[in-house]
Parts: structure tokens; C-alpha cells; sequence
């Protein structure tokens, strides 16, 4: 008999199901109109250059980037609280967690089918932001790259998360749930400082313990650096790399572990 | 022979409602199928047969007991590696054109790259939908999509397949396609392992069956033998010079009817046991779980 558990076996089916994801994802008509919607909060940018005061053209930078940046939050949500669920409910789960291969590889191919769907995203927009912002500013500075690779570092914990509570909940609440750990996270930083700021102990060991359970998203925001052509030290980028990862797997592992113990009726 | 599939004290219970109400499913199931056979699961509707086989398909985790293929744990995924399933009311990708989807499951069923588009041409054609290969999964209708689902079913060529009712909601032609299907595999040596509400079509193409009512297992044995034990009477052909007659008498009062009829001056043209049919035998038996399955349906009241 074949052994199911070869990683080059699993490697293929992993594989197999992310592409299948990737296919399903491009193939939906809602992407492209959110994409469509990306593209024109782009090009409207441009139109602020006439009214913005201040420096202007690092007002259109910035909205640019922000822009990408809630386009790409909007669509990793979109998608991944349906990941799990619209396997489910479409029961086209029953074929696929009747092939020889263990939950996890199920989990992990539609997440990483997930990821590509976002990246292929992010690269078009900053294509996009690039011709704009080329066309009207000169070619913009490695910074905005930089910047974007951050952003998918943040989206890929996102989505994570967007998994993890697709494999439970319905989209509705999913959306819910990664929508609450989208801000919060982004408020991460504020929270630790609303707590240094209190005088009661108690309410100090709770920001502190909040914080350090949140995600802290605001580590991935360097577009303001970008956007001013300030340097982003290595180091940070690098430790937000490891921290994106390192939480990303420890989400997927807990997705993972409820995922394995469903029953699919 | 040894087992396509074996099942020992095999269970599940649902918990539904707040207050988590039991619901047993399935209880104490011992099912044997042995390799090479096509072995029909019947049963009325709710009786377990669904269960039973979202179970042994990993599906669904039991509550109770154990089960095997080829001898591999159900728990265990490697023991669907040789396995080829067909769930009920099949649900596919609609993006998928019909080629992509065959791809994507054979991918899945480690199936050699070389291979695949080889297999691939050759199912579609088998099932009769070779011309619709690039169409999506989407514009297919019933009775295409339940092909497509047969062909899924055994593009890793499987030793084993698992069919969910096969058969339900198809037109005649689709149900030829589909028994034609079955007994083509049968007969190249793979087990068959089939659940259906028609029960013409297990009695036609089944040497073996296992009936489940209640979500209790009511026997299971070869078709022959099953009818064998279920005598419903015993039609005795009678002359008397030109005179013919006969007489249908119960099984257990066969030979004083011979007597009696020898008495009386008959000569005795034949003795013709008649069975009852797997449908007769399959309403006796709901009948008889009838006490016992609104007991369990009282739980949940």
C-alpha cells in the first residue's frame, strides 16, 4: 500500500488544494469588483493632489498606501471568513475530506491558496499605484515597497485569524471576530499606553495582558515612513517578519485542531 | 476473504438543542463486506445508512466502536487511499470546468502527473460526457453532475467505492449508466459498497446486502440466502385427471397440506417455496423496529 504521509505526497496535495483555492478566489466576480473600486479610490488620489493642503504629494502618496492597505484588509476578510465555511455549507467537503489526506494539509492548501489570491492582489495594486504615482510624482521610493511587503505581512496574520474563526463560525460572525481583532490590533500599541497611564494596578495588569494577546498590527504600519522617505530600520522589518509568522502559525495550529474535530453532517 | 470493509459495535450519536439531547444514529453496527463483492446498504430513510457512511469516509468521528478498510483504521486517512466515494446529492465546484475537476481530485488521489490527463480523457468518456469536458461544473445538470461525481469516484482507480444513493434522482438512462457502471466494476474485481432506495436495482446487481432500520443493523448476508430464510409460502401445484388447481399454504404447514392434498386424491405437480422480496423483507422489518425507532424519535420530543 502507498504510504499517505510522504511530504512529497503531502507537498502535491497541499499544493493541489491551494491552486484550487487560488482558482476559486480569481474566478469570483465580487474580487474584481472590489479590485475595480481599489483602482478608482487610486486614481481619485490623483484628484486630491488639487486639493489637499499641505505637502501634496505626500498626501496622494499616503492616501494611496492606506487605501491598499484597507483594500487588502477588506478582501483577506472577504475571502477568508468564507474559506472554511463555503466548503461546508456547498458540502463540497465531502469529497474533499474523503481523500487520503490528514485535515491539516486541507487547512493549510486553502489558507496558502488564500495568501496567493491576496499577494496577487497587493501586486497588482502597487502596479497600479506605481504607474499612478510614476506617471504623476516620478517613481516612488523602495520605502513604498517596503511598505507593501509589510501590509502582506499584517494580511497574512489577518487571514489567519479570518481562517481560524471561518472553521467554526458563519461568515457573518467571522467577519465580526477578524473585523474586532483587525482594530483592536491596530490599537495595540494605544491600549499598552492607556494602561501606563492608569493609576490602579489591576486595570494596569489587564491592558498589559491584552496586550500581549492581541496581535499587534501597528508594527506593520510604516507607510507614514514610507511616504516621507524616512529610513525603516532592518531590524524592525526583520522582527516583524518573525512575529508575523511565528503568530500566524500559532492561529493556523489552533484552526488546525478545531478543523480536525469537526463533524461535517 | 478478507474485508473491504469491517465495522465492530460501530456508533454515533448526535447531540442536539441546548441541553445537548442525545440522538443515536447508529448503534452496535457489525458490518462485514469482503473484498470483490457489490454489497447493497438498505434501508428506509433515516435509518443510518448516511451515517454510516460519512463515518467509514472520515467524515464524521463515531461515538462508539470501531472501523476498518483494507484493514486500516477509519481514523486513520492512509485507509482511504484506495478508496473511491460518491456522496449523496453531490456537491461540486462550480468554477471547475469538468476536466479541472477530475484533475484537482486525481491530484488529490496521488495519481502520477503522466497519468492524469490520460485518466482524465478516458472517465469523461466513460461516463458520457466527454464533450463537455471544458464546460463549468455550474451549467451541468442532475444527472451530469452525478456522472461527474462517478468519475471523481474512481479516477485514483480505487479498489473500493463508496456510493451514497447513486441512483437517486436520475432518469432511466442515467440508472443504466450508473448500474452498468457498478457491475463493470464488480466485475473487474472491486468491491462495491452501495446505499439505495431501489431496491430492484440491489437485487439486480448485489450478491451481497446489509439491512439497517432504526439505525440498527436487521441482517446482512448474500441476497440469496436473506430471501432464502424469508419463505412468505409455499405454492403447491395440484392435478386431478383434468382438473389443476393450487393451493398457497404457510411454510410450516407445507407437509400437512402434501398429505391432506395426497388424501383427497391429488397427484402433486410441484412445491414451489415463494420468498418475499427484498421490498417485503425490508417493510417487515420497519415494521418490526417500529416500537423501537418511535422510542428513539421520543428522546428528542
Amino acid at each position: 500500500m502507498r504510504p499517505a504521509n510522504l511530504p512529497g505526497l503531502a507537498f502535491a496535495r497541499i499544493y493541489a488544494v491551494a491552486s484550487n483555492t487560488f482558482r476559486e478566489a480569481v474566478r469570483d466576480k465580487v474580487l474584481y469588483s472590489i479590485l475595480f473600486f481599489a483602482v478608482i479610490l487610486l486614481l481619485a488620489s490623483l484628484g486630491l493632489r488639487e486639493v489637499a493642503l499641505g505637502d501634496r504629494d505626500k498626501v496622494v502618496r499616503g492616501v494611496g498606501l492606506g487605501g491598499i492597505s484597507v483594500i487588502g484588509a477588506i478582501i483577506a476578510i472577504f475571502l477568508g471568513v468564507g474559506l472554511v465555511w463555503k466548503e461546508i455549507e456547498r458540502k463540497t467537503i465531502y469529497t474533499l475530506a474523503s481523500k487520503p489526506l490528514p485535515r491539516w494539509q486541507i487547512l493549510l492548501g486553502k489558507y496558502l491558496g488564500l495568501w496567493a489570491t491576496l499577494a496577487a492582489e497587493v501586486g497588482i495594486l502597487t502596479v497600479m499605484y506605481t504607474l499612478i504615482i510614476g506617471y504623476q510624482q516620478g517613481m516612488p521610493g523602495a520605502g513604498v515597497y517596503l511598505a507593501m511587503g509589510m501590509l502582506m505581512l499584517e494580511l497574512t496574520l489577518v487571514t489567519a485569524f479570518a481562517t481560524l474563526f471561518s472553521t467554526f463560525a458563519s461568515p457573518m460572525s467571522a467577519s465580526a471576530y477578524t473585523l474586532c481583532v483587525y482594530v483592536i490590533g491596530h490599537f495595540a500599541d494605544d491600549l499598552y499606553t492607556f494602561g501606563k497611564a492608569s493609576n490602579n494596578p489591576a486595570f494596569q495588569s489587564f491592558t498589559l495582558a491584552m496586550y500581549r494577546v492581541v496581535p499587534n498590527l501597528g508594527m506593520f504600519n510604516v507607510r507614514t515612513e514610507a511616504v516621507h522617505g524616512m529610513a525603516i530600520p532592518g531590524t524592525e522589518v526583520m522582527w516583524a517578519a518573525v512575529y508575523a509568522l511565528g503568530y500566524t502559525a500559532a492561529v493556523l495550529a489552533v484552526a488546525m485542531a478545531v478543523f480536525e474535530r469537526r463533524d461535517f453532517k | 476473504m478478507t474485508s473491504a470493509i469491517r465495522t465492530e459495535k460501530l456508533g454515533k450519536t448526535y447531540y442536539s438543542g441546548f441541553f445537548r439531547f442525545p440522538y443515536p444514529a447508529l448503534m452496535d453496527l457489525d458490518l462485514d463486506v469482503p473484498e470483490g463483492s457489490a454489497f447493497g446498504f438498505v434501508g428506509p430513510n433515516g435509518a443510518g445508512k448516511t451515517t454510516t457512511i460519512k463515518t467509514l469516509m472520515g467524515l464524521q468521528r463515531p461515538t462508539a466502536g470501531g472501523g476498518w478498510i483494507h484493514g486500516v483504521p477509519i481514523s486513520d486517512p492512509a485507509s482511504r487511499l484506495r478508496v473511491g466515494f460518491l456522496p449523496e446529492r453531490p456537491y461540486f465546484y462550480e468554477h471547475l470546468s469538468a476536466s479541472e475537476f477530475l484533475d484537482f481530485y486525481a491530484r488529490l488521489g496521488d495519481v502520477p502527473s503522466s497519468e492524469r490527463g490520460g485518466r482524465v480523457a478516458k472517465l469523461l468518456e466513460r461516463v458520457d460526457l466527454g464533450r463537455f469536458r471544458d464546460v463549468p461544473l455550474g451549467k451541468f445538470s442532475k444527472g451530469m453532475l452525478q456522472r461527474a461525481g462517478l468519475a471523481q469516484a474512481l479516477i485514483a482507480d480505487p479498489d473500493l467505492l463508496v456510493l451514497d444513493e447513486p441512483m437517486s434522482g436520475l432518469d432511466p438512462i442515467g440508472r443504466a449508466l450508473v448500474r452498468d457502471l457498478i457491475v463493470e466494476e464488480r466485475n473487474a474485481g472491486k468491491t462495491v459498497f452501495f446505499s439505495s432506495h431501489i431496491l430492484s436495482d440491489i437485487e439486480a446487481i448485489c450478491d451481497r446486502v446489509a439491512m439497517v432500520v432504526g439505525g440498527k443493523l436487521r441482517g446482512q448476508g448474500k441476497v440469496s440466502e436473506l430471501l432464502e430464510g424469508a419463505v412468505q409460502h409455499v405454492e403447491i401445484g395440484l392435478r386431478r385427471g383434468d382438473e389443476r388447481e393450487t393451493r398457497n399454504v404457510p411454510p410450516a404447514e407445507s407437509n400437512a397440506a402434501l398429505v391432506k392434498a395426497h388424501g383427497e386424491g391429488w397427484t402433486i405437480v410441484n412445491v414451489h417455496p415463494v420468498s418475499k422480496t427484498l421490498e417485503q423483507l425490508l417493510l417487515d422489518e420497519v415494521e418490526r423496529a417500529r416500537p423501537v425507532v418511535t422510542k428513539r424519535l421520543g428522546v428528542l420530543a
